[in-house]
């Protein structure tokens, strides 16, 4: 049995990148360019303590909201380790980064604050134990994102694209709640600790309650539109607007991660048919897009977003696969593509930083001046490739593999799995050696080459170290010496994201040494890539021409007619709904509150209750004596007429207080009654004795509305006055006098038992008073005229 | 007219400040209690603005200048006004006094009372005999200061106009 | 089952019909007078859902059944709240004739567009 995390350790790494942000203007201020070395610094203590968590396993909360059994509760297994490591660790190397490609730049503090705290907001996703917490950090990081993509907010792609992340994977994350929602009221519980600790027993839960693929299917939208999968690929190649540290940090290692990291997180309770067929067609489908897309692509980082959207398709659907070879597709995927794709995305920032451009047609034959970069693309972009023996390939390898299983258990349909997968990967090749080649071939005479900074090479140099290493583990393991340690982290992480039933074997990735279906598959995929590329401007062209002839395949057009089909719409209703005349708002608040009322009673099936009048005869005659002073007041030729016929209604309403058996009552009406009357006149004497003529229409309108309201007051009084509900009246009587020494139940209410109440409402009369003064003191030192 | 209602106010005044105190003390037995007490108070002395004026209240009852036109204010800042402003911040604070005073009473004893919680102590008076003395009185007593406060800010200034 | 108030049904119908009507008008000071109806008639509503049959809610000062000392709490804080608002509403009223020169809303919102 593993040791379980210490809390006060988990609060540390997740608070330090959250204190570090608010402290960043300081350190801005004080030592300028070098807070990058700071924000670095951060990450690698981050970095120290997922390392330091590394050994143990299961959860720490301490309790937030206890009736909803909600708390602020962390986790830590295998998965949590790996995205945890990523997170800060490729923070590490992009902060190092930062410092050579945002140099002297403005807007460092907003950039340093913000990075810094979308780490902590990712590292909170990762070891998030609860599904509440989970949530927050999740919408944390898509705040965060929006704040990055969106630097350069000077420009109007950069504005779009923030808003266009922002609104996808916030909207996303809102699906995702209410499959959380959903999730804890079938489970009973908000811990993602409890769940996993027993992923049987939540899952039959679940299946009880009927709620397992509404649940998988909102979990996936959330999952689908962070992870960028079709159809809401459409944020990320926008969102390369961003600087290109913050694409090297979000859309590769970290942001884009979460999705599948949820993925990985819930696949032990909620995996099963609908989560395989739901989540592999996704994403192979995204996979096959993708790769095409980027196969178009004319840029340096749009090529790399859609081949992260491809890549992307490739982990969901790893993940989809109910068998084992399935979770370790994920989980090694995971893990290779943070390697190869973060260095990919440095190099594009330090090839445009260099050249100038970043249009892949102006570049070419690179590799004699920047001799270093094109080594490190080279081991990158092939593993991208899926070329062995880089490390891409096993991954891909995995994927074969569990796709050709699933194939042979269900037969039919199934086999389109291997065919899309070998196709996608066709594809990917090309896109992977059309990168590539921007350091071979000829170079254009035009172009103009900087020798790039130390700071700007070094990061990219690690993460490719790190993604040969990875390759070279299964070169060794081909001659019996695997990567030990390497080996059995990874199987650590992929035993979190097993079903607890699975018979898992030791997780063991090697070239293989034999001829297998995945092998097969491979070599299909790597001939058809490698002679799709001797063609590749032909297959270009041919791919463009299908998508003008399709452009719904390139899927902005339903976010674009979305968002500004919205804001023209909304515009539409304010033209309506604001007019500027109060009759019109009062008009329609009564109407809605007709329809709403009438509605109420009818799907409650109300019996209005009659009878005979009851009433006393005083009584009903003080009552029609408030009606008719009512009715006085409508038809008042003045001003000072309608206050007479005011208090009229007003003494007959205190008279009926009296009645009524409410002295208090009464007795404050009788003065208040009197003190208004005096306030009245005084005021009315300044104002014109204007009378507003009505037109036949508009009194026959409001007549009609009136009439309603009307009706509707004397069916409620009807109801309310027939029904006999519990009263909590009698407690008070029964208590006033032993719980509180009073006679009088009111005071006793007012002062003692409902004294907080009172405490507001005196805080009314006081506001009154204060905003009586501010209109007619302080008029003159307003900016009113 | 004025002469007839003068010389009510001077009868009524003081009634109505007796009666008004009356309905204050009595309130948690009998009807009455710091809001009507509080209206009631705030109704007499309207009724005393509108015999004397506010001119006539600042300055014969109180013997205080009336300040006028104070550079480019327009509008008379009559100092009873401020006076009032200060009786409805006073009552608001004295309110909520009387609600924490129940939490500290609480802390020292241990006994955890929320907010507002009262209590009531019977008491023997000498020739008087048996009163019932509850704590909130006191919370009683804010609510009347900001009744007559607030009542009172609003009535002098839109009487002022 | 208590039987239902007719009468006072009745009469709170066409209480608040009149107060609907009035705050419907163009003329600010009617709106004020729709308002105050309307306040005044929920408040004689309150009292009634509360029992008017029975005895004050005063321990001590008659047998039989009591009145609901709730909603009377809840209506007597009403009533003083209702004072200051009204005073308030007539305040903004005042202002909005010396800003604008008129109290009638059709004239205000053509003055304002």
């Amino acid at each position: 049995m593993q040791p379980t995390p210490d809390l006060w350790v988990l609060v540390a790494l997740v608070g330090l990148p959250f204190a570090a942000a608010a402290a960043t203007p300081a350190v801005t201020r004080a030592i300028g360019n070098l807070t990058a070395y700071y924000a670095a610094a951060v990450a690698a203590a981050c970095f120290a303590m997922v390392v330091a968590l590394a050994g143990t396993h299961g959860g720490a909360a301490v309790t937030w909201v206890g009736p909803l059994s909600v708390s602020v509760g962390f986790y830590v297994d295998g998965l949590a380790t790996l995205v945890g490591a990523l997170a800060s660790g490729v923070g590490v190397l992009v902060f190092c980064y930062s410092a050579g490609y945002m140099r002297d730049e403005p807007g460092q503090t907003k950039y340093y604050a913000t990075m810094l705290a979308f780490m902590g907001s990712m590292l909170g996703v990762v070891y998030a134990g609860d599904l509440v917490v989970l949530f927050c950090f999740w919408e944390l990081t898509s705040v965060a994102s929006f704040l990055l993509v969106g630097h350069y907010s000077e420009t109007r792609e950069s504005r779009y694209a923030a808003r266009k992340a922002f609104l996808v994977t916030v909207g996303g994350g809102l699906f995702m709640l209410v499959g959380f929602v959903l999730l804890a009221s079938a489970v009973g519980t908000y811990s993602l600790t409890a769940m996993l600790a027993r992923p049987a027993a939540a899952r039959s839960a679940v299946e009880n309650a009927g709620l397992l693929l509404p649940i998988v299917t909102l979990v996936g939208i959330g999952a689908a539109t962070k992870s960028a999968q079709l159809p809401f690929h459409v944020w990320l190649p926008d969102a390369m607007a961003a600087p290109t540290p913050v694409s090297a940090f979000l859309h590769s290692a970290t942001m884009v991660k979460a999705g599948v990291f949820l993925l990985g997180r819930l696949r032990p309770v909620l995996i099963g048919d609908d989560w395989t067929h739901l989540l592999v067609p996704l994403g192979l489908a995204t996979m096959l897009v993708a790769a095409i897309l980027a196969v178009c692509a004319s840029e340096l980082k749009e090529l790399l977003a859609y081949s992260t959207v491809s890549h992307l398709g490739l982990i969901v659907a790893g993940f989809g696969f109910a068998n084992v070879v399935g979770a370790e597709t994920g989980v090694f995927h995971l893990l290779n593509h943070a390697t190869f794709k973060a260095a990919l995305f440095l190099v594009a920032g330090l090839v445009t930083h260099a050249t100038g451009t970043k249009r892949l047609d102006e570049l070419g034959g690179l590799r004699r001046d920047l001799p270093v970069t094109a080594v490190i693309t080279t081991v990158a972009a092939l593993g991208m490739g899926g070329v062995p023996p880089f490390n891409g390939f096993y991954s891909k390898e995995f994927l074969y593999e569990a796709s050709y299983e699933m194939a042979v258990h269900h037969g039919g349909l199934a086999w389109l799995y291997p065919l899309v997968a070998v196709v996608a990967s066709v594809f990917t090749l090309v896109y992977a050696l059309r990168f590539c080649s921007i350091f071979f071939g000829e170079r254009p005479a035009t172009l103009d080459v900087h020798t790039p900074a130390r700071s700007l090479v070094l990061p990219p140099v690690v993460l490719a170290g790190a993604a040969a290493l990875l390759g070279f583990g299964g070169i060794a393991a081909l001659f019996g010496a695997p990567l030990d340690g390497l080996e059995g982290f990874v199987g650590s992480v992929v035993a979190a994201t097993l079903p607890p039933d699975t018979h898992a074997h030791a997780f063991h990735y090697a070239l293989p040494d034999h001829i297998a279906p995945a092998v097969t598959m491979s070599g299909l995929a790597l001939a058809g890539g490698a002679l799709c590329f001797l063609r590749w401007r032909a297959v270009r062209t041919v791919v463009r021409a299908l998508l003008d002839g399709a452009p719904v395949l390139r899927a902005d057009c339903w976010y674009d007619r979305l968002v500004f089909g919205a804001n023209e719409a909304s515009a539409r209703v304010q033209r309506a709904l604001w007019t500027g005349h109060l009759r019109t708002y009062a008009a329609w608040t009564f109407a809605g509150v007709l329809v709403l009322a009438g509605f109420g009673y009818a799907a409650a099936g109300l019996v209005v209750p009659l009878a005979l009048p009851s009433l006393g005869i005083t009584l009903s005659v003080v009552l029609l004596a408030a009606v008719v002073g009512a009715l006085a007041a409508v038809r008042a030729p003045s001003h000072v007429a309608g206050v007479m016929a005011l208090s009229v209604v007003g003494f007959a309403v205190t008279v009926f207080f009296v009645l009524a058996s409410a002295p208090d009552v009464a007795l404050t009406q009788v003065v208040v009654e009197t003190v208004t009357f005096v306030v009245f006149l005084v005021v009315l004497d300044k104002l014109p004795s204007y009378y507003g003529r009505i037109t036949r229409s508009r009194a026959a309108r409001d007549a009609v509305l009136s009439v309603l309201v009307g009706a509707l007051v004397t069916v409620t009084t009807l109801a309310a006055t027939g029904a006999d509900p519990d009263r909590i009246a009698g407690y008070f009587v029964e208590h006033a006098v032993p719980d509180a020494g009073g006679h009088n139940v009111v005071n006793v209410i007012l002062v003692d038992f409902r004294g907080v109440d009172t405490m507001g409402e005196i805080s009314v009369i006081a506001m009154a008073a204060v905003t009586v003064l501010t209109l007619i003191v302080m008029r003159e030192r307003g900016e009113t005229p | 007219m004025t002469l007839i209602l003068r010389t009510v106010t001077r009868v009524v005044l003081p009634l109505g400040f007796v009666v008004s105190f009356a309905f204050f003390l009595q309130g948690h037995n009998l009807p009455g209690g710091g809001f009507i007490a509080g209206v009631l108070t705030a109704s007499v002395v309207a009724l005393a603005y509108l015999a004397y004026g506010l001119d006539g209240v600042e300055h014969d009852v109180l013997n205080r200048e009336v300040q006028t036109a104070v550079e480019h204010v327009e509008h008379v800042q009559h100092g009873i006004v401020r006076d009032y402003q200060t009786l409805y911040a006073a009552g608001l604070a004295l309110a909520v006094v009387a609600g924490l005073v129940a939490i500290l009473y609480g802390v020292l004893t241990g006994t955890h009372l929320t907010f507002m919680t009262q209590t009531y102590r019977s008491i023997t008076v000498p020739l008087y005999g048996h009163v019932e003395l509850a704590s909130a009185v006191v919370f009683d007593l804010g609510v009347y200061a900001v009744v007559v406060g607030a009542l009172l800010t609003v009535i002098s200034v839109v009487g002022a106009e | 089952m208590s039987d239902p108030e007719v009468v006072t049904a009745l009469a709170l119908g066409v209480l608040f019909a009149a107060g609907t009507f009035l705050v419907l008008r163009r003329d600010l000071v009617r709106v004020v007078f729709g308002l105050l109806v309307l306040s005044q008639a929920t408040n004689v509503y309150l009292v009634t859902v509360g029992g008017i049959g029975g005895v004050a809610p005063v321990v001590g000062h008659g047998e039989g059944h009591v009145t609901d000392p709730l909603v009377q709490a809840l209506v007597l804080t009403a009533v003083v709240i209702g004072f200051a608002t009204t005073a308030l509403l007539l305040v903004l009223v005042y202002r909005t004739y010396q800003e604008h020169g008129t109290i009638d809303l059709d004239e205000i919102t053509g003055a304002v567009r």
